[in-house]
């Protein structure tokens, strides 16, 4: 297979990708971000938050395509009672979604003697990093409030 | 994009993110000093605030040219006009382990001058320490050194105080000072310049705190907050030790329309009740035996508190049953004997009653940083106070009244720097002796405190 052949099979393929993780969101979106939160921070846990919320409200609700992804001491963010809990719940009826590491919790777990009591909209990946990645890969731009 | 001006714009972000979390703690005093919003708290916070003022007192001498404790400035009480750094605190709160957000802490140090630090000669003395652990719902635990529950003014964090003084039911009622240990005598008025200290006292002033455990929290309904509290404390005040076997009961009720805003200034209609139960532990005997006898000190009071910017409106009324603070009229005869007095069952603190009330409202200028604020503040000591029974004072009893009205603005810089400015007009007076009689001798001068104050939190 000629090089040109096969950049050309590549870039379909990321673009199918990319389309079917976008479908999949939001089909109207335009704009696709995803928004890190690793660190405990509790005014970065507030500003991550208003960061989708003014995403949300600059491009509108179908037009952009948010994702918030949480590991190590971020993760915090997406335990069950967090304060912010009200909060997070006004963005998923937006349409934002939240991913909770995998890695992290089994790490808590440890540290804990019991796992975490999570969020119930927060889905859970195998590597909130590892999610990042694929996001990226896919197109999303990157954000770390 | 600029890197300085980008870090400006994050700092901006940051700072007003900083201040909706702090201010997002919860909505009432037992949750703002007590709790930290679950799983969003920071391991160590550190905050703190400063106050520094200047206070003139205008009153006049008794005709002997001595003064007593309402003419001079405290807590030194050795002039009439002095610049003073009252308060100077820094501490740090927040959840060790942040993994397990039931579990937070409260930690702060008192470095001003002021009746905590003042009377033993420290310069500087812990004012809280406190665990909580918020796992039962319905039933938090605290569990340390904190402000117990009870009135307005003394549970309200200080640093958002809407005056630079305290009125004088609060302070007199209130604000408990403790005895010692000894019998301890009385203190006659000092003539000025003085460096004699007129406090008798050899402990902090309570601050309005305990060192206990409670129970507490606040139930939600749609527009409506409901909170509660039960403690149990040593009743000795910031002294970590007991030094009795008796324990302070204190229960607390509020239930408030909540109309908006959050924090301190948390716009709404709030009622609330309380009552203190204790027993202190008092030698009022004028000899050189070591004779401390038991007294109960009871304190009560409901009020209600409503705001909505740009008004605010504040009344409460509080009563008091045993170890009456007496100090105003003979500088330490504080609940102690006074020239027989006691002997005759006149002039009782240990035994006698209390109560007083305040009124206040507030007004926030619209568009400008401006509020106005007055108060009217009334204290009632020894209220059922017995007369003399006989002699040149027969028919006389100690009983006396402290009037306050006071006018105050408040300019605020900033959200966590303001300037207070406040006038008030005081009075004092022993009602069953005529002016310049007895006590009256002492009281008649009392007269205007001119304080402007400013007050930065970090």
């Amino acid at each position: 297979m000629k090089m040109t052949q096969l950049l050309f099979l590549v870039a379909l393929s990321l673009i199918a990708n990319f389309a079917n993780a976008a479908s999949d969101a939001k089909p109207f979106a335009e704009k696709y971000v995803v928004l890190q939160i690793s660190d405990d921070d509790p005014f970065k846990q507030t500003l991550v938050l208003n960061v989708a919320n003014n995403l949300i409200k600059h491009y509108g609700q179908d037009k952009v395509d948010v994702e918030i992804v949480a590991f190590g001491p971020g993760l915090r963010l997406m335990f069950k009672d967090n304060a912010s809990k009200g909060r997070i719940s006004g963005l998923v009826d937006n349409g934002v979604r939240f991913a909770a590491c995998g890695n992290t919790i089994s790490a808590m777990t440890k540290a804990l003697g019991h796992p975490p009591e999570m969020n119930p909209s927060a889905t859970v990946v195998p590597g909130g990093i590892v999610r990042i990645v694929d996001l990226v890969a896919e197109g999303y731009t990157l954000v770390k409030p | 994009m600029n890197n300085n001006v980008y870090k400006k714009i994050c700092l901006s972000v940051a700072g007003i993110c900083c201040m909706t979390a702090f201010n997002s703690h919860a909505a009432n005093w037992l949750m703002l000093q007590g709790t930290e919003p679950e799983s969003a708290a920071d391991r160590v916070k550190v905050w703190g605030f400063i106050q520094a003022q200047y206070q003139h007192n205008n009153s006049e001498s008794n005709s002997s040219g001595g003064y007593i404790p309402p003419k001079l400035i405290g807590p030194n009480l050795t002039n009439q006009d002095q610049f003073n750094v009252n308060r100077a605190r820094i501490g740090v709160r927040g959840t060790g382990f942040p993994l397990d957000g039931k579990v937070n802490y409260f930690l702060l140090t008192e470095f001003g001058n002021n009746g905590i630090t003042a009377v033993d000669g420290g310069t500087a003395h812990v004012t809280d320490a406190s665990i909580t652990l918020n796992q039962i719902p319905g039933a938090r635990i605290r569990i340390g050194l904190f402000k117990t529950p009870g009135a307005e003014e003394g549970l309200q964090a200080i640093h958002v105080f809407d005056y630079i003084n305290f009125t004088a039911v609060t302070n007199q009622m209130l604000l408990e000072r403790f005895p010692n240990p000894g019998y301890s005598s009385n203190i006659a008025p000092i003539t000025l310049p003085t460096t004699t200290p007129l406090s008798g006292f050899d402990k902090p002033v309570g601050a309005f705190r305990d060192v206990g455990i409670q129970v507490f929290d606040t139930f939600k309904q749609p527009g409506w907050e409901h909170s509660y509290a039960v403690m149990i404390g040593n009743g000795n005040g910031l002294n970590f030790g007991d030094n009795d076997d008796n324990k302070d009961l204190y229960l607390y009720w509020s239930s408030e329309a909540v109309e908006g805003g959050k924090g301190g200034r948390r716009e709404g209609l709030k009622m609330f009740a309380w009552t203190q139960q204790g027993t202190r532990v008092l030698d009022n005997t004028n000899d050189s035996v070591a004779n401390p006898v038991e007294f109960n000190r009871d304190r009560s009071g409901l009020g209600v508190k409503w705001l909505s910017k740009p008004f605010r409106i504040t009344a409460e009324y509080m009563v008091g049953k045993g170890m009456i603070f007496v100090g105003p009229d003979k500088p330490s005869f504080y609940i102690n004997d006074a020239a027989g007095a006691v002997a005759a069952g006149v002039g009782d603190g240990a035994n006698g009653e209390a109560n007083g009330y305040y009124l206040e409202g507030g007004y926030y200028i619209p568009n400008t940083k401006w509020e106005i604020d007055l108060r009217y503040d009334v204290y009632n000591r020894l209220s059922d106070d017995k007369a003399f029974p006989g002699g040149a004072n027969a028919g006389k009893s100690f009983e006396m009244e402290f009037k306050n009205l006071t006018l105050g603005a408040q300019y605020h810089i900033n959200k966590k720097t303001r300037i207070n400015m406040e006038i008030t007009d005081a009075s004092a007076e022993a009602v069953d002796w005529a002016g310049g009689a007895g006590p009256n001798d002492n009281l008649d001068g009392v007269d205007q405190v001119y304080a402007v104050q400013v007050t930065h939190i970090f």
